[in-house]
């Protein structure tokens, strides 16, 4: 069994770098790629093709840790890069579009749970899935259209930046929910624990920036790099252990180090190793991936995706009227925030470690699902934003006239 | 010329500089050291990438248009030190051969190879004295050259004749 786990290890970051490279060459987002990548050589369905095995790689342990780290670290840096100074510089018109955002989205969320039976708790993550838009496929698109140098990235960015508060709180009390335990004392307890952990966390944040500073101020960066794996690793293990989101812990580590100067460092010599981690996170996902459990969920995914693609198109529009941009302008603000990704993945993964059984394995089935359609529709969507607008100024009868 | 500061949250700083005419120039510098140029135009019309460049070449570039490249001069022959050159205070006395005369008159730079860069005269400095400009007695001359032409500068200063070359 030993001998062939380094194989298979090597088979897995094999098949993420091929899924990369033809992501790449399609110009589409990795995420879904690496998705696929893991359903497809994974233990799960499609096991075979014509008679020939194609489960390359068992669900291991080792690529569990992996994919763990993959979470701290997408959060830490999420963290890193969240300015508090830009959401309070500009504090009116985010918390309007980010409001608008949240309410429209999430409650179309909550509706689609309550209409399809779910109970409160799967309601609440689905809620979650469907509303918190991708930030890195959205950055990464905004950036290949050349949206991000026009004033339309104003709303979209400052959406992100309100989302990334939002999930903060969201993943802290749903994990506390779901890790701590079964009844209501329990639950309410946890979450009492959780915001005591992450207050100590967040006032170390706030007023430990210089004994941070100083801390990390080492000119070998192969000690920084270790130092910064160290700490981040080791919170978010603690506060794992003691019943928490890891991923909320790893936020806030990270947005310790986003009032010091080692940002760009960090974004420097650590960031590759979060592209490591988070590709074999994303990966991971598709290999824990049952596909025939999506045939239950076909409805409330086709439901999803058009309920939501029209959510986010419309509170996105609202919000860039909100920042003073016209129709064509705002109408790319909605579209922009259509990708959904990582945080999604994130959700459904702290869902597959819950207690029931439509939480562990339907719930994140969903997810892949949704994500797998939603990173490559609101790309797809973003790339023909000025087409879409002409049909819909042209009215239905714009077909013809074009 | 007003200049707006963003940060791009996984991407790095936007720099967004008004021009004259109303068109703005769009900077965007990326975390890896990338830098991009955008012009727009007019406030509807869309940013329009001029060119991307590397961190080094970026840097380059900024330096050039910063003028660290080639910064125009105005004088006509400016002596640019190097290496052994010191920065020398000298007194000049009352019956020194320099009082009276403009610093043009006396050659110095032929005869000792110093620049004069500034005279202290009491509680004001001359900096970058004109040719014309006329030595006093206690004057302070602040000069620029090697040790031997500073050693060669200060036999000048205090000298109180003007025989001998």
């Amino acid at each position: 069994m030993a001998k062939t786990l380094l194989l298979e290890v090597g088979i897995a970051l094999t098949g993420i770098a091929i899924a990369g490279a033809v992501a790449d060459r399609a110009g589409l987002s990795v995420i879904p790629a690496y998705i696929l990548a893991g359903i497809l050589i994974g233990p799960n369905e499609p096991s075979s093709v014509a008679g020939v095995s194609l489960t390359l790689v068992e669900n291991r342990e080792f690529i569990d840790v992996l994919a763990e780290l993959g979470i701290v670290f997408l959060l830490f840096f999420l963290g890193l890069e969240f300015s508090i100074s830009q959401l309070l510089a500009d504090r009116k018109r985010i918390v309007k579009a980010g409001s608008v955002d949240f309410l429209v989205n999430f409650g179309l969320g909550a509706t689609l749970g309550v209409a399809f039976g779910f109970s409160v708790i799967e309601t609440l993550f689905i809620a979650g899935i469907v509303y918190i838009s991708s930030s890195a496929v959205v950055t990464k698109s905004l950036t290949e259209n050349g949206w991000i140098a026009n004033p339309e990235s104003g709303p979209i960015l400052g959406t992100l930046v309100f989302e990334d508060v939002l999930i903060a709180v969201y993943l802290a009390l749903l994990s506390a929910v779901v890790l701590g335990g079964g009844s209501m004392v329990d639950a309410v307890t946890s979450v009492g624990v959780a915001f005591g952990f992450l207050g100590v966390l967040a006032v170390v944040a706030w007023y430990g920036a210089e004994t941070v500073e100083r801390a990390f101020d080492v000119s070998s960066d192969e000690l920084f790099l270790l130092r910064i794996l160290g700490t981040t690793t080791f919170v978010a293990g603690a506060a794992l252990a003691i019943g928490l989101s890891e991923a909320v812990a790893a936020f806030f580590v990270g947005t310790a180090f986003s009032n010091t100067d080692h940002t760009e460092r960090i974004e420097d010599v650590v960031a590759p190793t979060r592209d490591f981690f988070a590709a074999v996170f994303f990966f991971a996902i598709g290999l824990t991936t049952d596909v025939t459990v999506l045939d239950d969920v076909v409805l409330l995914l086709a439901s999803a995706v058009v309920v939501t693609t029209v959510g986010k198109a419309a509170s996105g529009t609202l919000s860039g009227r909100a920042y003073g941009l016209d129709a064509r302008r705002s109408l790319r603000v909605g579209l922009g925030l259509v990708p959904r990704g990582e945080f999604s993945l994130v959700i459904a993964a702290l869902a597959s470690s819950a207690g029931t059984e439509t939480l562990r394995s339907v719930i994140p089935a969903f997810a892949v699902g949704y994500v797998l359609i939603m990173s490559v529709l609101g790309t797809v969507l973003i790339q023909h934003a000025d087409s879409i607008n002409a049909m819909l100024v042209s009215g239905p009868g714009g077909f013809s006239r074009e | 010329m007003t200049v707006y500061e963003t940060e791009v949250p996984g991407v790095g700083h936007k720099f967004e500089l008004e021009l004259d005419g109303g068109s703005r120039l769009v900077v965007i510098l990326h975390h890896d050291g990338k830098r991009e140029l955008y012009l727009r135009p007019e406030e509807n019309a869309d940013s329009r990438k001029l060119f991307e460049l590397p961190g080094k070449q970026a840097r380059q570039l900024g330096s050039i248009l910063e003028g660290a490249y080639f910064q125009p001069v105005e004088m006509d022959d400016i002596q640019v030190p190097m290496g052994e050159s010191i920065i020398e205070w000298h007194d000049v006395p009352a019956g020194s051969t320099l009082v009276g005369r403009s610093l043009q008159a006396m050659e110095i730079r032929e005869r000792t190879g110093v620049s004069v860069i500034a005279i202290q005269r009491g509680d004001e400095t001359i900096d970058n004295p004109l040719p014309d400009t006329v030595v006093q007695a206690d004057d302070i001359l602040v000069t620029l050259g090697t040790r031997e032409e500073q050693q060669s500068f200060s036999e000048l200063a205090e000298r109180t004749d003007d025989s001998g070359g």
